[in-house]
């Protein structure tokens, strides 16, 4: 089953901490985002295998952008 | 359905098995041994009972999901009725357990009309007793609003709460869905924010009331000998960076008192609007009620909805002379055109009237920062906080010292020779957080009563909560 983590708020891409094919744990952190002045993990609430990473380092998320796939 | 046509015989055997069956439903909710049925069992199509969780006194309904689905008809709504007014006369709380496919279509508008008078009953009783339901299976049409009409739902996995179910939706708007998706435990616990537990199966849903209730029913008194020699330093659960983002579940559990092996913290609504986390614990053996900011999720940045969670929250713990603790790391108020628009300032105002109207005992704690209007916000000094503590180094403040000096000296930034231009900033917001920002200046003006030990969090919390006049709030709980 394929679960979709999308952005919660608009911020800047600070860092991608995973790449696609690699094995997460339940909680992991994906993606850093920068807004509000803060560092966010993007967290993934299902263990599994990184099908897809759909943003890069720099990018700017609106809420509701996909940022990663998790199988 | 097949207990209808079924011969009377054959129903009683089915009834002992029934896991349906209201007597065996309340008899799981209740101590052993305590339920006293408050009528004979009848075709009403609801039970209605006195009995105790853990020893405190309750009432208790359960809609009878054996004949016609649990709808809901005028015999059954009037023993419904009877233990919502009992309840509010003995000053005990009410549980209900829902499985009902709503209004009987054979009584036609009395059975409508029978709905409505429960529905009045539960809003008398609001905020004079807690109300707690529990959805066992479908609670459709008006056995949708009896739940969210009361202080706290929870959702067993089979619970389905709609107002009209998928054929009807098919057949007005197209849409397809199930009737879990439309209104199952995860359409409500994350979207909708109507569950405020999602329950692992029926007899785990019984265990979250039975303790939720024993919150309501058996408040404890503050014991501070219990916490005085409580010593750790709650500060090191904070990441070292102060832009770093947290989960804040864990300190909130930590503060709270322990409960067996885990914490005495049971969350509400944990995964809608997470960016605020709303509870009930016990805090030196008195049941508090903590609203702490996310700051893991959207940075922990106050929005519409959240707002609007803890507002109800706010009033729940108000209504029923709940403590309240209050954890801010706030970076402010989530910007944008759909906030905006879906009523950021409608729902913020809601927080502010809800923490400005409490009489209960309210005690804000700021671990890191509290900026703007999110400041105020989170209980703040000038709502009417009973006391406002803060951490080392936590920052209050219209908006973070960097920002601020970006406006405030934007020309002289501008003017500034490129090489200078980070040194002056730096100058600046050291600057400006002597004079505007910044624990001391806080202090100086009172609106912080004091920078407090980390150590020492649970002991100087409790001792400030114990210390205030007990309060309650005069006014109803109305679902916000």
């Amino acid at each position: 089953m394929a679960e979709e983590i999308h952005a919660e708020m608009v911020a800047n891409v600070l860092r991608v901490e995973v790449a696609e094919g690699e094995t997460v744990d339940r909680d992991a952190t994906l993606v850093l985002l920068e807004s509000m002045k803060m560092e966010i993990p993007v967290i993934t609430e299902v263990g599994g295998v990184v099908a897809r990473v759909a943003v890069n380092a720099g990018d700017v998320v609106r809420r509701g952008d996909l940022i990663a796939v998790v199988e | 359905m097949t207990a209808l046509a079924a011969p009377a015989g054959l129903q009683n055997a089915d009834r002992e098995t029934d896991p349906r069956d209201p007597e065996a439903r309340l008899a799981r909710l209740l101590d052993a041994d305590s339920v006293v049925p408050l009528h004979p069992r009848d075709s009403s199509g609801a039970l209605a009972a006195r009995g105790r969780i853990n020893g405190a006194k309750v009432l208790a309904f359960c809609t009878d999901a054996t004949i016609m689905g649990g709808a809901m008809g005028v015999e059954g709504c009037r023993h419904i009725v009877e233990a919502i007014d009992t309840a509010v006369r003995e000053r005990v709380p009410v549980v209900g357990l829902w499985h009902s496919g709503g209004a009987r279509l054979a009584e036609g508008v009395e059975a409508l009309d029978a709905v409505g008078q429960v529905f009045a009953a539960m809003t008398r009783a609001s905020g004079r007793v807690p109300q707690i339901s529990v959805v066992l299976g479908p609670a459709a049409g008006g056995a949708a609003y009896g739940p969210a009409l009361t202080d706290l739902v929870i959702m067993a996995p089979a619970g389905r709460v709609f107002v009209t179910g998928p054929d009807v939706v098919r057949s007005v708007t197209g849409e397809r869905i199930d009737m879990e998706g439309l209104g199952g435990p995860e359409a409500h616990g994350r979207r909708s924010g109507v569950a405020h537990v999602v329950a692992d199966d029926e007899p785990d849903a019984c265990a979250r009331a039975r303790r939720l209730t024993t919150l309501f029913a058996r408040p404890g008194v503050f014991d501070l000998h219990a916490v005085r020699d409580d010593v750790e330093d709650l500060r090191a659960m904070l990441p070292e960076s102060p832009r770093r983002a947290y989960d804040v579940r864990p300190l909130v559990r930590r503060v709270l008192d322990r409960d067996g092996a885990g914490s005495s913290f049971e969350e509400l609504q944990p995964r809608w609007a997470p960016n605020i986390v709303v509870g009930l614990g016990q805090l030196a053996g008195r049941t508090v009620g903590v609203i702490a900011n996310n700051p893991l999720r959207m940075g922990g940045c106050l929005d519409s909805a959240s707002a609007e969670k803890a507002s109800r929250f706010v009033r729940m713990c108000d209504a029923f002379g709940v403590p309240m603790l209050v954890l801010a790391d706030v970076p402010g108020y989530l910007p944008g055109v759909d906030q905006e628009w879906d009523g950021v300032v409608r729902r913020g105002a809601k927080l502010l009237h809800a923490f400005a109207e409490a009489t209960v005992p309210r005690v804000t704690l700021v671990t890191r920062k509290a900026y703007g209007g999110a400041y105020v916000a989170m209980n703040a000094r000038c709502l009417g906080a009973t006391a406002v503590f803060a951490w080392p180094e936590a920052e209050i403040a219209v908006m973070g010292a960097k920002a601020a000096v970006g406006i405030l000296h934007r020309r002289e930034l501008a003017a500034a020779p490129e090489e200078e231009r980070e040194a002056l900033r730096e100058r600046l917001a050291e600057e400006h957080e002597r004079i505007a920002g910044g624990v001391g200046r806080a202090m100086a003006i009172g609106v912080v009563d004091e920078v407090i030990d980390p150590a020492h969090t649970r002991y100087r919390l409790a001792e400030a909560l114990a210390a205030a006049p007990a309060g309650r709030g005069a006014h109803g709980n109305i679902p916000l």
